[in-house]
C-alpha cells in the first residue's frame, strides 16, 4: 500500500534520511524504530507531505505522492498523529473532532465514526465542549489518535504516541494501537520504546543517522539484528 | 606571487569600485549636468543601500529603520555645516545653543554619522533578540517614532517645513569617493569575524547559538554600523539636495532603497550595487516616460505614480521567480578557485513546516 | 472633560479600531504576515464610495455594500497574485511583497484618479446629531458601535458554529496539522484575506465619515493604529485585537485629554515606544497568557 524508495530529505544544509526505503502493506502494523535524530520523523514529515524529498519517490496505491501538499495526501487517506500531538489547545474536543472529520463527505460517516470514538475513547465524550489545551498529556493523545481516526483513513502514522507519558498510559496507547490493529487498520508506528513496540507489531524497521539499519519481523530482528544499542539506550528512557 | 594574485582576495570590492570608478569617469568626462546629477545621486542611493545590505543581507532581517536613521544623519549634518546666519534666516525657532555650531563638511558628516549610529546603539539593543514579525515591526515603529519626532521637533528640524539653505557641498567626487570607501567597508565587515558568525546566526540561529555565538551582539554591532553608514548617506544626501523636510525620510524612500536592495539580492554586497545601479536607470528611464506624458496632458488629471507601480510590479515579480534577486547570494568574483567564503545557499528553511 | 460624550466618542473610535485590528490580525494569526497593504484596502474602499457616490445614482447603502465587496475583492485579488506565489518562499519575501502591494494601490490611485484629495458625497445621516440624555452625540459615532457590534457577532458565529471557522482558528494555532487533517491552505487563507478585506471596507466608510475626503495616502494612518492595537492585543488572538482596538482608543483619548499640547503632537511616537516595549516583555500582549513571539537571546 506504502512504499518509499530511496528518500534522501535534508533540513536546510542537513541531510537527515539517506536513502531510506520502506513499505507497508493492507493492514499491516509495522513500526519505524530508532534513536533521537534517527530521521524517524522526517520520513513521516516526507510521508505527510510537510518535508519534501529531494530524492527518490513515494508510492501510495502505487501512485506517486512525493512532493504533494499535506491536504491532498490526507486526502487520499493518510492520517499523521505527530508527536507533541499538536492537538487544537483552543478549540473544544468537539471542534478538534469535526476537524478530524474535515474531509468525510457524509454526515453519516462522520456520526459513525463519532460513535466509535466515543466507544474507544469514552473519556473523549466526558470532555466533549472542553478545550483541547485543558486535557491531561494522556487525554490530549487519545484526542490526537481519535481526531486522525476521525477521517477514516487507510494508513495512520503515529510518532512517538508514549512520549511523555505515564507507565501506565503506555501501557493503554499500546493496548490501543494493538486493538486499532486488530480492527483492520494499517498503521505506522514510530517509536523509540522498542521492547513495547516489537512486542505488538508485524514487522520492524530499525533506523539509524538517516538510514534503515535492518528490518523484519520481531523474532528476526530479535535474534539477528544487533539491536543492543538503540535497544539499551532507551531502555533507561522508556515511560519517561 | 604576482599582483593579480595577490589582490585576488579582494576581487570582489575591486571589480564592484571599478564599476563604479568607470561609471564616475564616463560621468565627469561626459560633463551632461543632468546625468551628473542623476550619478550623483545614484551613489548617495548605492551608500544608503549598501548600509542596510550590512545588517539585513547578514542578519537576513528586514529592517525598516533605516531610512530614519539617514534623516537623522541628514539633519545632524546640517546643523554643524550651516552658517549661523543661514541657520537664523531658515529656523527661527533653533535651540540658541544650536546657531554657534559650525563645522567643515566632512567633520559635519562624521559628527552625523556618529550620531545616527549612537542613537541606533541605544535604541535597538533591546531589540535585537527580537526575530521574525516582531522584529520587522519594531524596527518599522522606529521609522515612525524617529519620523514623529523629526516632523515636530522644530526646535532642531524646522519641524514639517522645508528645511533650506543648506550648502551643496556634494559633488560627484565626493559622493564616488565615499563609495569606495563604503564598499570596501561593507564587503571587509562582511568578511569579518562578525561578518562571518552574523551569517552563521542567519542560516540557523539555533545552531549558532549553540556554538557559542551571541547573535544578539553580533546583530547590534551590525546594525550601529548599519545605522552609520545610512547616517554618511543622509548626510551627503542633504549636502546634494540642499533643502528638504522629514517627509523625505519615510515610507517612499524606504521602499526604492528596499527594491534596489532586494531586486539586486539583498545577500551580497554585489546584489546591492547591481541592484541599485539597474533600479536607478529603470527609474530614470520610467520618470522620464512619465514626464513626457504628463508634458503631452495625455490625462487630464496628470499622470504620476507610473514609475513607482512599474517599480512595485517588478518588486513583486522578482520576488515571485527569483527571490533571492538578481545575483541570488552570490559575489561577483574573478575566475579561479581561491574564495574567502562559499556563496551562501539560499535555500530558505520553512520552519513552520518542519 | 471625562463626561458622556468623552465615553461614547471613545467607545466609537474603539469600535473602530477593533474592527481595524480584526482585520490585520486574522491574517497575521495565519501566516505570520504583517499585511502594510491593508491600509490600502482602506483606500480602495474610500476611492469606491468617492466614485460611486458621485457618480452613480445609487443609493447610499448600496454604494457603501460595494465598497466592502470591492475592498473585500482586493484583499482577495492581492492574495491570489502577489501573496500565493511567495507564502512558501521566506517571511522577508511575503513582508517586502506587502510593502510592494501597497505601493502598487497608492500610486495606481494616483495614476488612475489623482493625486489631490477628493470629497466623498456623504448621506446626511452622517453630519446629524441625536440628544441623549442631554448629550449631543453624532449618527456617526452611534452606527460606528452598531456595526462593530453587529460584526462581531457575525464574526463569532462563524469562527464558531462553521467548519471553515473553526477551521480558521486552528490554522491560526497550527496552520500545518490543519492541513495534515485535509484542510485546503488556500481555503483558509482566501478566507482571511477575505474577512480582512470586509473590516477594511467597513472601516473605510467610518474613517471617511470623520474627514469626508479620500487621497492615495489615505491607508497609512489606519494601518498605524491597526499595528499598535494588534501588538497591545498580542497580535495572534481575535479576542486580543478587539481590546487592543478599544485599549488604543482609550490611551489615545485620554493622552488628547491629558498631555500638554507641546507633546500631544509626539502622541503618536509615544504609542510606538508602547508597542516596542510590549514586544520586548510582553510578547503575547496585554491580556493574553500565550507566548507567540518567536525570540533569540
Amino acid at each position: 500500500m506504502l512504499e518509499l524508495n530511496s528518500i534522501h530529505a535534508r533540513y536546510g544544509a542537513i541531510t537527515a534520511l539517506r536513502g531510506v526505503s520502506i513499505n507497508v502493506s493492507q493492514g499491516e502494523l509495522v513500526a519505524l524504530l530508532g534513536l533521537n535524530g534517527a530521521g524517524k520523523s522526517t520520513t513521516l514529515g516526507c510521508i505527510a507531505g510537510v518535508l519534501k524529498p529531494w530524492q527518490g519517490d513515494i508510492l501510495f496505491d502505487g501512485a506517486s505522492i512525493a512532493g504533494k501538499s499535506p491536504e491532498q495526501i490526507a486526502r487520499l487517506g493518510i492520517s499523521l498523529v505527530p508527536e507533541g500531538r499538536d492537538i487544537f489547545s483552543s478549540l473544544t474536543v468537539d471542534e478538534n473532532l469535526r476537524l478530524g472529520g474535515y474531509i468525510l463527505k457524509e454526515k453519516a460517516e462522520y456520526h459513525r465514526n463519532l460513535d466509535e470514538i466515543f466507544e474507544l475513547f469514552p473519556v473523549l465524550k466526558e470532555r466533549f465542549q472542553q478545550p483541547g489545551g485543558t486535557l491531561s498529556g494522556g487525554e490530549q493523545q487519545q484526542l490526537a489518535i481519535a481526531r486522525a481516526l476521525m477521517s477514516s483513513p487507510r494508513l495512520l502514522m503515529l510518532d512517538e504516541p508514549s512520549l511523555g507519558l505515564a507507565p501506565a498510559l503506555v501501557d493503554q496507547i499500546f493496548e490501543l494501537i494493538d486493538r486499532l490493529h486488530q480492527r483492520g487498520v494499517t498503521i505506522l508506528l514510530v517509536e523509540q520504546n522498542v521492547d513495547r513496540s516489537l512486542e505488538i507489531v508485524d514487522r520492524a524497521y530499525l533506523m539509524n543517522t538517516g538510514r534503515i539499519e535492518s528490518q523484519g519481523t520481531p523474532q528476526q530482528l530479535r535474534t539477528h539484528a544487533d539491536i543492543e544499542g538503540i535497544y539499551m539506550g532507551v531502555k533507561g528512557q522508556s515511560g519517561k | 606571487m604576482n599582483l593579480a594574485a595577490r589582490l585576488k582576495p579582494f576581487d570582489t570590492p575591486l571589480t564592484l569600485v571599478g564599476a563604479v570608478l568607470f561609471l564616475a569617469l564616463l560621468t565627469g568626462l561626459l560633463g551632461i549636468p543632468l546625468l551628473t546629477r542623476i550619478v550623483t545621486v545614484m551613489f548617495v542611493s548605492l551608500i544608503l543601500v549598501l548600509g542596510l545590505q550590512l545588517y539585513m543581507g547578514n542578519s537576513g532581517i528586514l529592517s525598516f529603520a533605516h531610512i530614519g536613521f539617514m534623516g537623522i544623519g541628514a539633519y545632524t549634518s546640517v546643523l554643524f555645516s550651516m552658517t549661523p546666519a543661514a541657520k537664523e534666516l531658515t529656523n527661527s525657532n533653533l535651540y540658541p545653543f544650536l546657531i554657534p555650531l559650525h563645522l567643515p563638511f566632512l567633520p559635519s558628516l562624521l559628527i552625523a554619522a556618529l550620531v545616527a549610529a549612537i542613537i541606533a546603539a541605544v535604541l535597538s539593543y533591546p531589540l535585537m533578540r527580537l526575530s521574525d514579525a516582531a522584529a520587522v515591526i519594531t524596527t518599522f515603529a522606529v521609522l515612525v517614532i524617529i519620523h514623529v519626532v523629526l516632523v515636530h521637533w522644530d526646535r532642531v528640524t524646522n519641524g514639517p517645513r522645508t528645511l533650506f539653505g543648506v550648502d551643496s557641498y556634494t559633488t560627484l567626487w565626493t559622493s564616488v569617493i565615499s563609495c569606495v570607501i563604503t564598499i570596501f567597508a561593507v564587503y571587509l565587515f562582511k568578511e569579518s569575524r562578525i561578518g562571518l558568525r552574523l551569517r552563521a546566526t542567519r542560516d540557523d540561529a539555533y545552531a549558532a547559538a549553540s556554538i557559542g555565538i551571541n547573535i544578539v551582539l553580533m546583530r547590534w554591532l551590525a546594525f550601529i554600523a548599519s545605522a552609520f553608514v545610512a547616517g554618511v548617506g543622509g548626510a551627503l544626501w542633504a549636502h546634494f539636495i540642499t533643502s528638504f523636510s522629514p517627509y523625505s525620510f519615510y515610507l517612499t524612500e524606504t521602499f526604492v532603497i528596499l527594491a534596489m536592495l532586494v531586486i539586486g539580492g539583498p545577500s551580497s554586497v554585489s546584489g546591492a550595487v547591481i541592484g541599485t545601479l539597474i533600479v536607478t536607470a529603470a527609474r530614470e528611464v520610467l520618470r522620464a516616460i512619465e514626464n513626457y506624458i504628463n508634458i503631452l496632458q495625455i490625462f487630464p488629471g496628470g499622470f504620476f505614480g507610473f514609475t513607482e507601480v512599474i517599480m512595485a510590479i517588478v518588486l513583486v515579480v522578482i520576488l515571485i521567480y527569483r527571490p533571492t534577486g538578481i545575483m541570488g547570494g552570490r559575489e561577483l568574483r574573478w575566475p579561479g578557485r581561491r574564495r574567502l567564503s562559499p556563496p551562501v545557499e539560499q535555500e530558505p528553511v520553512r520552519n513552520r513546516n518542519v | 472633560m471625562i463626561n458622556l460624550e468623552f465615553i461614547i466618542n471613545t467607545i466609537s473610535l474603539g469600535s473602530l479600531y477593533a474592527m481595524l485590528a480584526l482585520g490585520l490580525v486574522i491574517i497575521y494569526g495565519i501566516l505570520r504576515l504583517v499585511n502594510f497593504a491593508y491600509g490600502e484596502l482602506i483606500m480602495v474602499g474610500g476611492y469606491t464610495l468617492y466614485l460611486l457616490a458621485s457618480f452613480s445614482p445609487l443609493p447610499w447603502l448600496f454604494i457603501a455594500l460595494l465598497a466592502v465587496l470591492v475592498a473585500m475583492f482586493t484583499s482577495l485579488f492581492t492574495e491570489l497574485v502577489a501573496f500565493r506565489p511567495v507564502r512558501e518562499k521566506s517571511l522577508t519575501a511575503m513582508l517586502v511583497t506587502s510593502f510592494a502591494v501597497s505601493t502598487l494601490l497608492q500610486n495606481g490611485a494616483l495614476l488612475i484618479i489623482s493625486p489631490r484629495a477628493r470629497a466623498v458625497v456623504l448621506p446626511q445621516i452622517f453630519q446629524t446629531s441625536v440628544m441623549i440624555a442631554g448629550t449631543s452625540v453624532p449618527w456617526r459615532n452611534i452606527l460606528t458601535i452598531l456595526t462593530s457590534l453587529v460584526m462581531l457577532v457575525l464574526l463569532t458565529l462563524l469562527l464558531r458554529h462553521t467548519v471553515l471557522g473553526i477551521a480558521l482558528r486552528a490554522a491560526a494555532d497550527n496552520f500545518t496539522m490543519t492541513r495534515m487533517l485535509g484542510v485546503p491552505a488556500n481555503t483558509v487563507i482566501s478566507a482571511a484575506f477575505a474577512i480582512s478585506g470586509i473590516m477594511a471596507g467597513l472601516v473605510s466608510i467610518f474613517w471617511i465619515s470623520r474627514s469626508a475626503t479620500v487621497t492615495p495616502a489615505l491607508g497609512a494612518p489606519p494601518l498605524l493604529v491597526a499595528f499598535v492595537a494588534t501588538v497591545i492585543g498580542g497580535m495572534r488572538s481575535l479576542t486580543g485585537a478587539v481590546v487592543g482596538g478599544f485599549v488604543y482608543a482609550i490611551v489615545i483619548s485620554l493622552l488628547g485629554v491629558l498631555l500638554p499640547p507641546g507633546l500631544l503632537e509626539f502622541r503618536e511616537a509615544f504609542m510606538f515606544v508602547f508597542v516596542i516595549i510590549i514586544l520586548l516583555f510582553r510578547p503575547q500582549g496585554l491580556i493574553s497568557s500565550k507566548t507567540s513571539v518567536e525570540r533569540v537571546g
